[in-house]
């Protein structure tokens, strides 16, 4: 029985001195992790063959102890039960002092990685849209490369950048701070980033559920609501979800031209945002988010020093049946917007619209060796010609989309759109569009798009291939649900 | 006037606000099964609720805002972890606001933390599909590893309620007791399913399979999280003919029909189950998910 005993702790030490004898040169992580988990497996593999040994022992011994009850001891004397159990602690004690000893060294070679792991997660997004237009003809454009960086600051904070190439050129889309351990429940977010208006100005282009960017916030928030400024956001204790957001910004707006975001300004020429957003979980399937937000520049230089205040309001139902959410699912997103501001006679001035967007869309790099008329000297300087005079302009514009689920593959949808000329110097333009989004998997998505776009006096006929794939990194964020 | 909008107020915000905190740990788990066993070894001293109802793709659970304010309130989130969560749980934690349930705090408490995975990945590369880094997570369909899931409950319990760990440790006794006993009883009656090979839609069926002695032949995904493409089907079903594969299992959150036309095609017998408790009305616990999941297999073979 001792001998047994003896004999499973000396091959368990053989065995043990063996895995340990491992070579000890630098390797590969992948190599240092197969390893480790190699030698979980044998030490298990150990104390299992200990384990079954010892119940064997056991089993014995009660054998003999009824075989026997007369002539021998029911249970060794108490020395040796003592010795017994202080030798298996004692060897408990050495095989892990010596394992731990083998290992150290290729723990250590591991942490020489580390410092590489320290960099942030690195995401590429590429999109590319072929259309045809009768009546801008044919065009494959290169929409995007958009890299996307991001990684904990310390334990305070998080950041991430969205870097962006274009046939334009270099942006910087998003470059943002983001508190993560405020009290309160309370988030601040700082630097370049998408302001919290509405749902869908917070997408990129390429996460948008169709192709193009909706008319009405292309117009009224002029593409994404691209911002520079500070953010506050604070999720409400309560059982319901509430969300509240406060922000003041330069401008809100990618294609804003009401305003230089380059030049120092007052107050009242910043753009200050409030939003409220809720969600109801009407049951496991259907649930409703709902949305209020208000963009308030109390004084707008290009409309005459008069205030503008953009309000939206969005609504999007899910139908998201739980046992089959990967390949069943409706939703139904539709946001209003209503745009008050005084609007300069004849409409804005187009030359200095046109240079600030050039140079929002080319890098400043790229920028500052130009010479005359493309330098950035001009973008703060007026339109070439004052207007006549400025009245007041409402305008109002809205889209709906449905779209639904049939497989994991395929998601057909129709968008509709309406939406009032922001000067109110024409009429307004109405936009139809059925898409069918074709995934090929989690991280390659093909969409048909065509779009039938009713404007006062034409109309035009839109047909959309886009492309678009992720490479690297790719995070699932609340923000894009 | 004035008191009638008081008296609006305060109804909604009694409407609003839940009910006084209790005394109880509030923990949030992402699955059912994890749910199950934090009931047990927490006993009266928590209060568990579980995102997934059971039903659900664990890679696909909604993110629902509603989800963000069950973390917030919570004191400890269990996970599976592996990445089992990472298409949820990760945005939902940073919308929660709460630091205590972050990862790496004492509030997040990861159940694979004592596991060995099955599967990991040598290369990871996205042309095989939707990759696990840290190996295959759906470890809760073998009743051994949730042995060690359970020890890492118990331990997030005591981290978290120091003053419970007693109750928690003799909880968790209690619970690996009854495990062993049906452990024991499964692999019994598990002896028919020796050898069957199986195909599945996803591979998470893979640690059922090894701790039965069935054999994982193949996915009715062409890679993890990718829909098979026909050549693909048409390759796995010659294979399956000649290979004589005797089961196709259909994870009950995908989609049936493509599962009948293989089953049909190579003459094994189709099942369904489920992956999590919850995932069908017998399924009421861990012990009773297994118990369906073994007895529906064996019932395909003809040993039910």
């Amino acid at each position: 029985m001792g001998y047994t005993l003896r004999r499973g702790r000396l091959v368990a030490a053989v065995v043990l001195a063996a895995v340990a004898a491992v070579p000890r040169a630098p390797r590969a992580q992948d190599d240092v992790r197969r390893e480790l988990e190699e030698m979980k497996k044998q030490l298990r593999a150990l104390q299992q063959q200990i384990e079954r040994q010892q119940a064997i022992i056991q089993r014995l011994t009660a054998g003999q102890q009824q075989a026997a009850p007369a002539a021998a001891p029911a249970s060794p004397p108490p020395a040796a039960t003592t010795a017994t159990a202080e030798d298996e602690e004692r060897l408990r004690r050495q095989v892990t002092e010596q394992v731990l000893r083998r290992i150290q060294p290729s723990l250590a070679a591991a942490n020489k990685t580390f410092p590489a792991q320290f960099n942030p997660a690195i995401g590429f997004v590429i999109d590319s849209v072929g259309s045809y237009s009768s009546k801008e003809r044919s065009n494959f454009e290169f929409r995007s490369g958009e890299i996307g960086i991001s990684a904990s600051v310390d334990p305070f904070a998080r950041g991430y950048a969205i870097i962006n190439g274009t046939q334009t050129g270099i942006d910087v889309e998003e470059a943002a701070i983001v508190t993560t351990s405020l009290p309160w429940n309370l988030t601040v977010k700082g630097g370049r980033f998408f302001a919290d208006f509405g749902r869908l100005s917070k997408f990129h282009d390429h996460d948008l559920p169709f192709v193009n960017r909706p008319i009405a916030l292309d117009r009224y928030v002029d593409g994404e609501s691209q911002a520079d400024g500070v953010e506050v956001n604070w999720l409400a204790p309560l059982r319901q979800y509430l969300t509240l957001t406060a922000g003041a910004y330069n401008k809100m707006g990618a294609d804003n031209t009401r305003v230089d975001n380059t030049v120092p300004r007052d107050f009242s020429k910043n753009t200050y945002l409030g939003r409220a957003a809720t969600f109801f979980n009407l049951s496991d399937a259907n649930s409703l988010d709902l949305g209020a937000s208000l963009a308030y520049t109390p004084k707008v230089e290009e409309d005459g020093g008069a205030h503008r205040a953009l309000s939206g309001l969005d609504l999007t139902y899910r139908y998201v049946p739980l046992s089959e959410a990967s390949y069943r699912g409706l939703v139904w997103g539709t946001e209003a917007l209503w745009n008050q501001e005084d609007r300069p006679l004849g409409g804005a001035a187009a030359p200095a619209s046109a240079a600030a967007s050039l140079a929002r869309t080319l890098a400043p790099g790229l920028l500052a060796p130009l010479a005359g008329p493309l330098a950035p000297a001009p973008l703060a300087v007026a339109p070439a010609s004052a207007p006549a005079g400025f009245r007041q302009h409402n305008a109002v514009g809205l889209y709906s989309y449905l779209e639904t689920r049939l497989t994991r593959r395929f998601s057909p949808g129709f968008l509709f759109e309406w939406a009032q000329d922001v000067d109110g110097l024409r009429g307004d333009t109405i936009a139809y569009s059925p898409y069918l989004t074709i995934w090929a998997s989690e991280f390659q998505r093909f969409r048909l798009q065509y779009t039938r776009l009713e404007e006062p006096g034409s109309h035009d006929n839109q047909f959309f291939l886009q492309w678009t794939v992720i490479l690297g990194s790719h995070v699932h964020t609340f923000r894009d649900r | 006037m004035r008191t009638t909008l008081i008296t609006l107020l305060a109804g909604v915000g009694l409407a609003f606000a839940g009910p006084a905190a209790a005394a109880k740990l509030d923990v949030v788990t992402t699955i059912p099964d994890l749910a199950d066993f934090t009931r047990q070894i927490g006993g009266d001293r928590v209060e568990v609720t579980s995102l997934a109802t059971g039903v659900e793709d664990i890679h696909a659970v909604p993110m629902k805002p509603s989800f963000a304010v069950l973390l917030n309130r919570a004191q400890v989130v269990v996970l599976m972890g592996l990445e089992a969560e990472h298409a949820f749980l990760p945005a939902l934690l940073e919308a929660s606001r709460n630091p205590k349930i972050q990862r790496d705090q004492p509030g997040y408490v990861d159940a694979s933390v004592d596991i060995t995975p099955l599967e990991v990945p040598t290369r990871i590369d996205r042309s095989l599909g939707d990759q696990h880094p840290m190996g295959n997570p759906h470890y809760n369909l073998d009743p051994v590893m949730m042995k060690d899931a359970a020890r890492a409950i118990a331990d997030g319990l005591a981290r978290n309620d120091p003053a419970g760990a007693p109750t928690f440790e003799q909880n968790l006794a209690a619970l690996l007791a009854k495990l062993d006993a049906n452990i024991a009883r499964w692999e019994k009656e598990a002896v028919p399913l020796h050898g069957k090979k199986v195909v599945s839609y996803h591979p998470d069926l893979i640690y059922l399979c090894e701790r039965f002695g069935m054999i994982p032949f193949g996915t009715i995904e062409i890679r993890p999280g990718v829909d098979p493409t026909p050549s693909h089907v048409a390759d796995l079903e010659t294979r399956m003919r000649e290979e004589k594969v005797d089961l196709v299992v259909r994870e009950r959150h995908y989609p049936a029909g493509l599962a009948e036309t293989v089953a049909a095609a190579t003459g094994a017998k189709l099942v369904e189950l489920p992956v999590m408790v919850g995932g069908v009305p017998e399924a009421k616990d861990y012990v009773g998910l297994i118990d369906y999941n073994l007895h529906t297999l064996l019932k395909a073979v003809g040993a039910g």
